[in-house]
């Protein structure tokens, strides 16, 4: 059973998040909040995402698991305005969802959940450093870079205490510093690794402007990117396997 | 790949700067001009009626869609045709960049200018053009021409050179062409999409020269889409279609267990390839002497192009590396394909200064298949595989890093950590 109210921008936020990764992902709907686990098919981005039940306006599920095609789910979801509500329905017999937007009525066939890909366990990993950066820097650094070049370099300089990036690209070069007036929080800790601009690209496209992203980092280490969506009732984490240079 | 976006990436045309450098680096290739012209007046008879047998078509890119389309002929008389057209051959008899010039400069293009759109055209002289191109030998065909030809050595880093050009009037088909079984049932069915025909044909035996001819001339494809294809396009668009078809079979195969690096040498190119343990992967580097063709650096200093893909492939067309792209991903993507492995795949480029005119692109795909013929070496991991090769290289291992994307970094997996 799940039947619930939400708002289209809340909706269309938890999409997009997942969206930038796949095109299609199992929603468990616990009793107390959806669970979002996916990742992309060359297993190098991962999506982590928690919507509580009180980021819904109504909310009822009993722990059921349905797999959908996002691309058409974010299409339909954007028929909405964002302050508008989206009344989403599942219908055990026919295996359909029914979305009702303001009298507007879709049925969206559902995937079975044995057909997509099994979502990996966020690995445990014990990242030695740790930045709080508002979404609108890792903006700025992933759109400079990407006009030098397809990959990236971030790290931490533990005696400078700054955050930095670092592209390189055939003939030019970015590099931006970032201290802790510039940061919310750093943590330092040995740490760089390089990563691929069209994955960062995607993730960035989810992370809105003013999120406090918390970013964790290692040397030749994945990142993983934290941030909260839906006035904090939903929370997000990319997770993201660096280009290895040494080996 | 829609057509249109294949020519974007095309605009290095300068006919007459290649016609320079081809003259330029041997007088062997004019002198042999002359010796053409001489066989030519002798071939052409009194009314301008030429009878010969003719292994290819040739479909030129200028003024798409009203193209000039052409049958290309030996005129020596006692020339054996089959010897006259690309195929992966010239490589097993060790061709040279002489041999394929002095090849294609004894061909002769009969053409007339057309229209691209051929659905249901089999008379006249696209239709014997067509009928040339399905046909699996060389076809008698006689053909008017119009005035005297005009001896134009035309080069072209794609396809093939093309020697000497006559305009023609008509042609006729002088026997009852044999076309294979499974060409006739992609000819057949006009609801079939070209990709799917193409990778059809290629499953039944056919190599991508043969395919490239039978979609040149626009025999392939649903019918309202049937067009001649020029023959530069047509070449990197198999290229890249049987390649996306031979991707998808490995894709969920299992990775190479080691880091091999295989090496093979032609025509003045240095090939390397590089496989390692990972997910398919693919990245061509083209390091370009100076003084070899297709080097617009000014300072006479080595030009570098690359372009690569990931796991799920480019959505658009390749920047820097053009047709050398798909036809070396195609030659790498056979290898894997035999071995039923996937990898992460680096190949390097040097085109040397005795690459002096090229050839086309078929000299790259089968300097890479045939690559894998040889002995490989191995390497602990794919960085220290790049380093020991650095010092046979022409670029400092800096200069590469910059350039190439794996180089920099090789793409690691979630559940490798």
């Amino acid at each position: 059973m799940f039947n619930a109210i939400v708002s289209a921008n809340t909706l269309q936020a938890t999409l997009d998040s997942v969206g930038v990764l796949v095109d299609e992902c199992k929603i468990h709907m616990e009793e107390d909040g959806l669970e979002i686990r996916a990742v992309d098919p060359a297993n190098v981005g991962m999506v982590d995402l928690s919507l509580s039940a009180e980021a819904f306006e109504s909310y009822e599920a009993d722990g059921g698991l349905i797999g959908v095609n996002l691309v058409r789910l974010q299409d339909i979801a954007g028929m909405a305005d964002s302050d508008q509500l989206v009344h989403l329905e599942l219908d055990e017999e026919t295996r359909k969802l029914h979305i009702s937007i303001d009298g507007l009525e879709y049925t969206l066939a559902l995937i079975d959940p044995e057909s997509i890909r099994e979502e990996p366990d966020l690995p445990d990993l014990d990242l030695p450093a740790n930045i709080v950066i508002e979404g609108r820097d890792i903006d700025r650094a992933v759109t400079a870079a990407d006009m030098v070049s397809d990959h990236i370099e971030l790290g931490v300089d533990d005696a400078e205490e700054v955050f930095y990036v670092k592209a390189e690209g055939d003939t030019d070069d970015v590099h931006l510093e970032l201290d802790t007036d510039d940061l919310i929080d750093l943590v330092v800790g040995a740490a760089s690794s390089l990563f691929s601009l069209d994955y960062l690209k995607d993730m960035n496209k989810a992370i809105p402007a003013d999120a406090e992203v918390r970013m964790e980092l290692g040397e030749e280490f994945p990142v993983k990117m934290h941030f909260d969506i839906a006035d904090g009732e939903g929370a997000v984490t990319f997770m993201l396997a660096p280009r290895i240079q040494s080996n | 790949m829609r057509l249109d976006e294949f020519v974007d990436g095309f605009e290095r045309d300068e006919a007459a700067e290649r016609r320079r450098l081809a003259e330029e680096k041997s007088y062997a290739i004019t002198d042999y001009l002359d010796d053409v012209e001489r066989q030519f007046e002798q071939t052409v008879q009194g009314d301008d009626l030429y009878g010969s047998t003719a292994p290819e078509i040739f479909v030129g890119r200028s003024n798409y869609p009203s193209v000039s389309t052409g049958l290309l002929s030996p005129m020596a008389e006692d020339a054996d045709p089959t010897q006259y057209a690309t195929s992966g051959d010239w490589y097993q008899e060790g061709y040279g960049i002489d041999d394929v010039l002095q090849r294609r400069t004894g061909l002769l293009n009969s053409t007339r200018s057309a229209q691209v759109d051929v659905d249901d055209v089999w008379d006249g002289f696209v239709g014997v053009q067509r009928e040339v191109a399905i046909a699996d030998h060389p076809v008698d065909v006689e053909v008017g021409l119009d005035a005297k030809p005009e001896l134009d050595l035309s080069l072209d880093d794609i396809s093939t050179p093309t020697g000497p050009r006559a305009r023609a009037t008509d042609a006729d088909l002088a026997e009852n062409p044999h076309v294979p079984r499974p060409v006739e049932k992609t000819l057949e069915d006009d609801d079939w999409q070209a990709e799917g025909a193409m990778n059809y044909l290629y499953r039944r035996g056919f190599d991508v020269y043969d395919i490239n001819t039978i979609l040149s001339a626009g025999a392939l494809g649903q019918g309202r889409n049937r067009r001649l294809v020029p023959t530069r396009w047509s070449i990197t668009a198999v290229d890249d279609t049987v390649g996306q078809y031979l991707r998808g079979g490995i894709r969920n195969e299992q990775t190479v267990n080691e880091v091999q690096v295989w090496y093979n040498e032609y025509v003045g190119n240095d090939y390397w390839v590089i496989l390692a343990p990972g997910n398919w992967e693919f990245e061509l580097v083209e390091l370009k002497a100076p003084g070899s063709i297709w080097n617009p650096e000014p300072d006479g200093s080595y030009y570098m192009a690359a372009d690569d893909e990931s796991y799920e492939g480019r959505s658009n067309y390749v920047d820097e590396t053009s047709g050398a792209y798909y036809a070396s991903r195609l030659a790498v993507l056979e290898h894997l394909e035999d071995i039923g492995r996937q990898a992460t795949c680096l190949v390097i480029r040097h085109a040397s200064e005795s690459y002096w005119a090229p050839v086309g692109v078929w000299q790259i795909r089968e300097g890479i298949r045939h690559a894998f013929e040889g002995e490989y070496a191995t390497a602990e991991t794919f960085h220290d595989a790049v380093q020991q090769l650095a010092p046979a290289l022409p670029v400092s291992l800096t200069d590469l890093r910059r350039k190439s994307t794996m180089v920099s970094g090789i793409q690691s997996q979630i559940g490798d950590f």
